[in-house]
């Protein structure tokens, strides 16, 4: 079996990146909308690998190793803040925490 | 030569600023302690100088001293320099002394005022700003310590600030001020222009040799008579407007607002007598502009007949004093116009002591009947205030010039001067000057004894006066006192010894005070001639023809006063014809109001309705408000909502990739 063509990776990391997409627009509990947010970024991982694989080219690594770094430390963070809100609203539904509004 | 001038100068300062910055958590016998020590103490000092000045010979009795250089720019130099000499320590004796005994007069009289610290601050202010005017030896010290004179006397009239009218007199004051110090800047410019100087010896010694300007630079046109013509006249109107003369006599009768030892100070001690200083300190440039001469006779006639002639009819116990201190100054202003610039500043010594003594007088009746100032509910106080009393009749005698007291000399020197004038000149003017003095004179001695005859004469016309200080009664005892089974002036009482004694000083003052200047061999007209030259006089027949003219007149003024208002009730019927035509004051007031005040306020309502409001409002408030419905608009994209927030991120994200697929 030949190797696959790039546009067959591009493909599927377009549509990883659509579903995480429609998830961070239409979840409204954060967890799962980090779970979207994590899944886009995987997406844009792959199509990274892909063309670092087709291109003979370290570059799409490095930025995948970077993501992946930024990605961890965002959860970290992320997930923080969900607790404390958790603790004072006793709610974690997004759409409940609009004191921002203008 | 003792030169204590700095000190005369500095220590009404520091009582201004102790006393303005401190005053408010002094006791009141701190504060007037200290107001009065700092004049008691420049007074000492202008002694000093007075009799050491004495001392030396005439030759050697000026003395400039330069404190420091203040600007020097190009070709204009300008020192802080103060002048010692006759002309100075005369001023200044009469700006301390009687602004000291005034400050004491003031410890009494404003005693219950809640203003006590602010009124001595402003009270050591003025008499400073006054010593500046009078030491300068250039033209723009003056114009400080000018400026400073009309500042301080805006603070004072206007002192009792929640009175409407009060701030009315205050801002008029200073208005018309504004338009003299214009007026001598102008003349400041024009004497930089021509001399490259502001110093007095300097532009004096440019006159006494004409055309050669005492600078490197050549002047730029020669120095004509009728530059100096211009600089005189320009001089002359800030005379008018801070001694009151016409056509900008308008705010001293209105000045009354003030408090009366304010009264007192203005028209004895400082501002009024400042135009009657300007026009003896700049006599070379007068001297040397004979037509300007003429004007400033004209303008002092015209006024003191004019001010006379409202003081007969007015009712305001003051009122009647204000307008006799312009006719005075007016008398000032002939005889500085004939030549007798020694005669001018030697009625103005003798003014200052019996004018403020009538103002204290007219303040101690004041408060004895609880502030009522309408001589018309007056009358019969004469037993009851009885040093108040005689003291009030010796100043006004000094005032109508009887002899011997103090304004007969003064007032005789002035009028032997523009006799001899007169007879010297062709110009009809001075024998017009002349008999308008003669006149004035009559006036003078009517209207003076009106004034008393109305007050201490006769039975009382007013209201029962309510005990003052404490509570008021709250019985309204019928007026006349017959109808009433009390007496209404049984709380009237006689001043306090801390204004009776200043009262007395001038007193004295009033009767022996023209001693200086008996005709021939007066002292004060010596003293002055190397500054001011030398008085025309008359001698023989005509010295006595006119010195029992003036007298004869003042006797027949004081005769129709005692057959009108002496040996009779008055009763004051409402004003009719000639007589309301003089109380409007000749309608000049209504006429300023209705030619420059109501045209201007028009204008300032016009601006400020449509200029103010739709214009310079309008704009900023248009762009406040625009502001404002742009952000209430953009507002609602705050939703709050983070999917939103994402949805708009996503849709950036999305129109830009659109766009670089578009435009690759």
């Amino acid at each position: 079996m030949g190797e696959m063509p790039v546009t067959a990776y591009l493909i599927v990391s377009a549509l990883l990146f659509t579903i995480g997409t429609i998830g961070v627009l239409v979840r409204r509990n954060p967890l799962v909308m980090f779970m979207s947010i994590e899944l886009m970024l995987n997406a844009v991982n792959l199509s990274f690998m892909a063309f670092a694989h087709f291109l003979n080219s370290v570059d799409g690594w490095m930025f995948v190793f970077l993501v992946l770094t930024v990605a961890a430390a965002e959860v970290v963070v992320g997930l923080a803040i969900i607790v404390s809100i958790f603790r004072t609203r006793r709610s974690i539904d997004v759409d409940d925490l609009n004191s921002l509004k203008g | 030569m003792l030169n204590l001038t700095p000190y005369i100068l500095g220590l009404p300062l520091l009582g201004f600023l102790v006393v303005g910055l401190f005053g408010k958590r002094m006791s009141k016998a701190v504060i007037g302690g200290i107001a009065c020590s700092a004049i008691l103490l420049a007074f000492l000092c202008a002694v000093a100088d007075f009799f050491s000045m004495l001392g030396q010979s005439v030759a050697n009795r000026s003395n400039d001293v330069t404190l420091f250089h203040w600007v020097a720019s190009g070709t204009l130099t300008i020192n802080f320099g103060l002048l010692s000499d006759q002309l100075s320590a005369v001023m200044l004796l009469i700006v301390t002394g009687v602004g000291f005994l005034i400050h004491v007069y003031s410890i009494g009289y404003m005693g219950d005022d809640e203003g006590y610290w602010r009124f001595f601050s402003f009270l050591n202010l003025f008499v400073f700003a006054m010593a500046l005017l009078v030491a300068a030896d250039n033209f723009l010290f003056l114009l400080v310590g000018w400026a400073g004179v009309g500042l301080a006397s805006f603070l004072l009239i206007g002192f009792w600030y929640t009175r409407p009218s009060a701030v009315a007199a205050a801002r008029k004051a200073f208005v018309v001020n504004v338009i003299g110090d214009f007026g001598l800047m102008l003349a400041i410019f024009m004497l930089f222009k021509f001399f490259h100087t502001l110093d007095y010896s300097r532009i004096f010694l440019g006159i006494s040799q004409r055309n050669v300007a005492p600078s490197p630079l050549p002047p730029p046109s020669p120095i004509t008579g009728d530059v100096l013509t211009a600089i005189a006249l320009l001089l002359f109107v800030a005379a008018v407007a801070k001694s009151a003369q016409l056509p900008l006599h308008v705010w001293l009768p209105d000045a009354m607002e003030g408090p009366t030892p304010v009264s007192a100070l203005i028209h004895a001690a400082t501002m009024v007598t400042a135009g009657v200083y300007l026009v003896a300190r700049a006599a070379p440039i007068f001297t040397a502009a004979p037509n300007a001469l003429v004007v400033v006779g004209i303008i002092g006639g015209a006024s003191s007949l004019f001010a006379a002639t409202i003081a007969c009819v007015q009712t305001d116990i003051k009122r009647v004093l204000a307008y006799s201190t312009m006719s005075q100054l007016g008398y000032m202003f002939m005889g500085e116009a004939a030549g007798g610039f020694s005669t001018g500043i030697f009625h103005l010594t003798t003014h200052a002591y019996f004018k403020a003594l009538l103002f204290m007088c007219a303040g101690a009746v004041i408060h004895a009947l609880g502030g009522e100032q309408d001589m018309r509910k007056m009358g019969g106080l004469r037993s009851r205030l009885p040093y108040t009393f005689w003291m009030f009749v010796a100043s006004g005698l000094a005032l109508a010039a009887i002899f011997p007291f103090a304004g007969f000399w003064s007032k005789d020197a002035i009028l032997a001067a523009i006799f001899s004038t007169a007879q010297a000149h062709t110009n009809p003017v001075w024998w017009i000057l002349y008999a308008v003095g003669i006149l004035t004179a009559a006036l003078t001695g009517f209207y003076t004894f009106r004034l008393i005859f109305t007050v201490f004469l006769g039975s009382y016309r007013g209201t029962e006066v309510p005990a003052h200080g404490v509570a008021a009664v709250a019985r309204n005892g019928n007026g006349n006192g017959n109808g009433s089974r009390n007496d209404p002036l049984a709380n009237v009482h006689e001043v306090g010894a801390a204004m009776l004694i200043p009262m007395a000083i001038l007193a004295v003052l009033s009767i022996i005070g023209g001693f200086d200047g008996i005709p021939r061999h007066s002292a004060i007209g010596d003293f002055l001639a190397p500054v001011l030259g030398v008085s025309p006089d008359l001698s023989g027949g005509l010295f006595w023809f006119s010195l029992l003219l003036s007298l004869a007149a003042a006797l027949i003024g004081i005769g129709i006063a005692w057959v009108r208002y002496g040996v009779r009730q008055h009763t004051f019927a409402p004003a009719r014809g000639l007589v309301k035509f003089l109380e409007r004051r000749y309608y000049i007031d209504d006429l300023y109001n209705a030619v420059i005040v109501v045209p201007i306020v028009a204008v300032g309502n016009v601006l400020r309705n449509f200029a103010e409001d739709a214009a310079l409002d309008g704009g900023s408030r248009g762009v406040a408000r625009t502001v404002g419905a742009t952000s209430r608009g953009l507002r609602r994209l705050q939703t709050g909502y983070v999917r939103n927030y994402a949805l708009a991120i996503f849709v950036g994200a999305a129109l830009i990739v659109l766009f670089y697929v578009i435009h690759p």
